[in-house]
């Protein structure tokens, strides 16, 4: 038996999206709906414990210190600085292609959260601890996506 | 330590391999064909029967054969009944992981053989650029920005750089180094590419800053399968088998899933302090190797990493106690892992230019033959004893073992 290689496309020739081919992991999901629903309206919400005062990622479920799942959703002031970035010259995939080079990196938000972004270096250029600044923009998947702006509000 | 009485107490005694090419006479095989392949090599050469096979362990299911019962699809092909079965699913890590658990049931007693297989062969049916991002990148919360593999471990890349002041040109040491050492082994990817130099790391293109073409691993345009048979000490010394490599220690940590959400974990070591981007879970996992077996970095005669970036391996270095920490990228530079002189660190290329099949046993399987002298055109004299180290990505999982020529205990 002998055949050519064949070069398999996981997505089925579907773009790369996240998580086409797992299903509902990249839609929001119950502990995450309201961040998607917050920044449909120009709002970033963190996840807060009222019995710790602390804010958490907007992924958790409990509270990593006391171990309450009576987690609400708390306003974030959109204020922070870059933790850390890389700027990306060979995009994951052809959506991306066309906006080669960007920079994706980890902000230190002002409530102790670190969310992992898109960051815009304007007005200013990106580097470690430069202040950031939330802002909403839809981006290469169509989707609309908080952002961080370098410089301060 | 309650494990100390545990380090000595396994030993490999058989080992099998299968490697698959694009160009094989007979066509490009899956992740299973190479793996059963090399399952039964290993029975072979360790001289047992499949009714003795008491447990099945194996990596995570092959990304290039996503079934949903990977082991039972093995165990099906190779016609064995184990008592102890299951996947090791510490993402890359999880390779290494199946020693851990082989030695944990054969020390229990409830074993006296456990067969070990990893397999992969992503470099034949897969596009592994385009797919890698989704299982290193959190579906909702990161890819979405549009984070490529190299962007997400550039994180680490940037605060390690800032917090240590390595520079991109110690990093170029461990490419450079990784190179000459490939271009010894018959097999490994970038064999063909001939040697390079700091210049040539430094000049390559810029994939993710701060991490350059050189700077990264290749992915193996093959698949790999290795399997290893483990058994008890006693059954070890029995005089049954032809050879034994003794499982000296071992050890395991795993941190976060993804690199934004490490930065939210805390209270545990190593992020003990606080969350952090340049420590991993390896320095816990060799410490604990270290203390099982009796022994330090210094009686280390050889070390392999499957860290997939320049300066990744620069904090394996320091987390394995080769150097101190933010002290790798002056180690290397210095010298330190040098092909004439330094430490014999991935002698088989590493990932930068041997290759990586996104999980796999190939560098246990190498520091196996650098102690039994099987390691043909790059044999490092008088390897006694190696240290191995597993990663899973992204930064997330590490698996470290110790394999000595005698038992340490």
């Amino acid at each position: 038996m002998s055949f050519a290689p064949q070069k398999v496309d996981w997505s089925r020739g579907v773009p790369l999206r996240a998580g086409d081919w797992f299903i509902g992991l990249y839609q929001p999901s119950p502990e995450t709906v309201g961040f998607w629903d917050a920044v449909q309206h120009g709002e970033l919400v963190l996840k807060y414990c009222p019995a710790c005062d602390k804010c958490f990622h907007p992924k958790r479920i409990v509270c990593t210190d006391c171990g309450s799942a009576d987690l609400a959703w708390r306003t974030a002031s959109g204020r922070g600085h870059v933790y850390s970035y890389s700027e990306v010259h060979r995009a994951p995939s052809g959506d991306f292609a066309g906006s080669t080079p960007y920079t994706v990196g980890i902000v230190a938000l002002e409530e102790g959260v670190h969310l992992f972004t898109r960051l815009i270096a304007e007005p200013e250029p990106i580097a470690i601890d430069a202040p950031v600044t939330v802002d909403f923009r839809v981006l290469e998947l169509g989707q609309l996506l908080p952002v961080f702006v370098v410089g301060a509000a | 330590m309650a494990t100390t009485t545990i380090g000595s107490a396994t030993a490999i005694v058989g080992m099998g391999r299968a490697l698959g090419q694009r160009d094989d006479p007979d066509g490009p095989k899956t992740p299973l064909q190479l793996g059963a392949i090399a399952a039964r090599r290993a029975m072979a050469a360790a001289g047992i029967t499949r009714a003795e096979v008491g447990a099945l362990f194996t990596g995570r299911t092959p990304q290039s054969y996503m079934v949903l019962q990977y082991n039972q699809a093995l165990l099906n092909e190779l016609k064995i009944g184990p008592t102890f079965n299951t996947e090791v699913t510490a993402h890359g890590g999880g390779a290494l992981g199946t020693l851990q658990l082989a030695a944990l049931a054969l020390h229990a007693g409830v074993i006296d053989y456990a067969l070990c297989v990893t397999n992969e062969a992503s470099g034949l049916w897969m596009d592994q650029v385009g797919s890698n991002a989704a299982w290193e990148g959190d579906l909702q919360f990161e890819a979405p920005y549009g984070p490529s593999t190299p962007s997400i471990y550039a994180q680490f890349a940037c605060r390690y750089m800032h917090e240590t002041g390595t520079t991109p040109e110690m990093c170029a040491h461990v490419s450079v180094e990784n190179r000459h050492w490939a271009l010894q082994h018959p097999y490994a990817a970038m064999r063909h590419k001939g040697p390079i130099t700091i210049e040539d790391v430094l000049a390559s293109r810029m994939i993710a800053s701060p991490l350059r073409m050189l700077d990264c691993a290749v992915w193996y345009p093959g698949g790999i399968a290795t399997a290893i048979v483990l058994t008890r000490a006693d059954i070890a010394r029995g005089g049954r088998h032809a050879e034994a490599t003794w499982l000296a220690g071992f050890g395991q940590c795993s941190t976060h899933e993804w690199v934004g959400e490490r930065m939210g974990s805390w209270g545990f070591a190593p992020l003990e302090d606080g969350p952090n981007l340049v420590r991993t879970g390896t320095a816990l996992a060799a410490k604990q190797a270290y203390a099982m077996s009796g022994l330090s970095a210094h009686d280390m005669h050889i070390a392999q990493s499957s860290a997939p970036f320049s300066f990744a391996n620069l904090m394996i270095l320091e987390e394995l106690g080769f150097c101190p920490f933010g002290e790798g990228g002056r180690f290397a530079a210095d010298g330190g892992i040098a092909f004439d002189g330094g430490l014999p660190f991935n002698t088989m290329g590493g990932y930068l230019s041997f290759g990586q099949v996104a999980q796999g046993l190939y560098n246990l399987q190498e520091v196996v033959d650098q102690i039994h002298g099987r390691a043909e055109g790059r044999q490092v004299p008088g390897v006694e004893a190696g240290i191995v180290h597993g990663h899973g990505g992204p930064m997330a999982c590490h698996s470290v073992v110790i394999l000595t020529r005698e038992p340490t205990r």
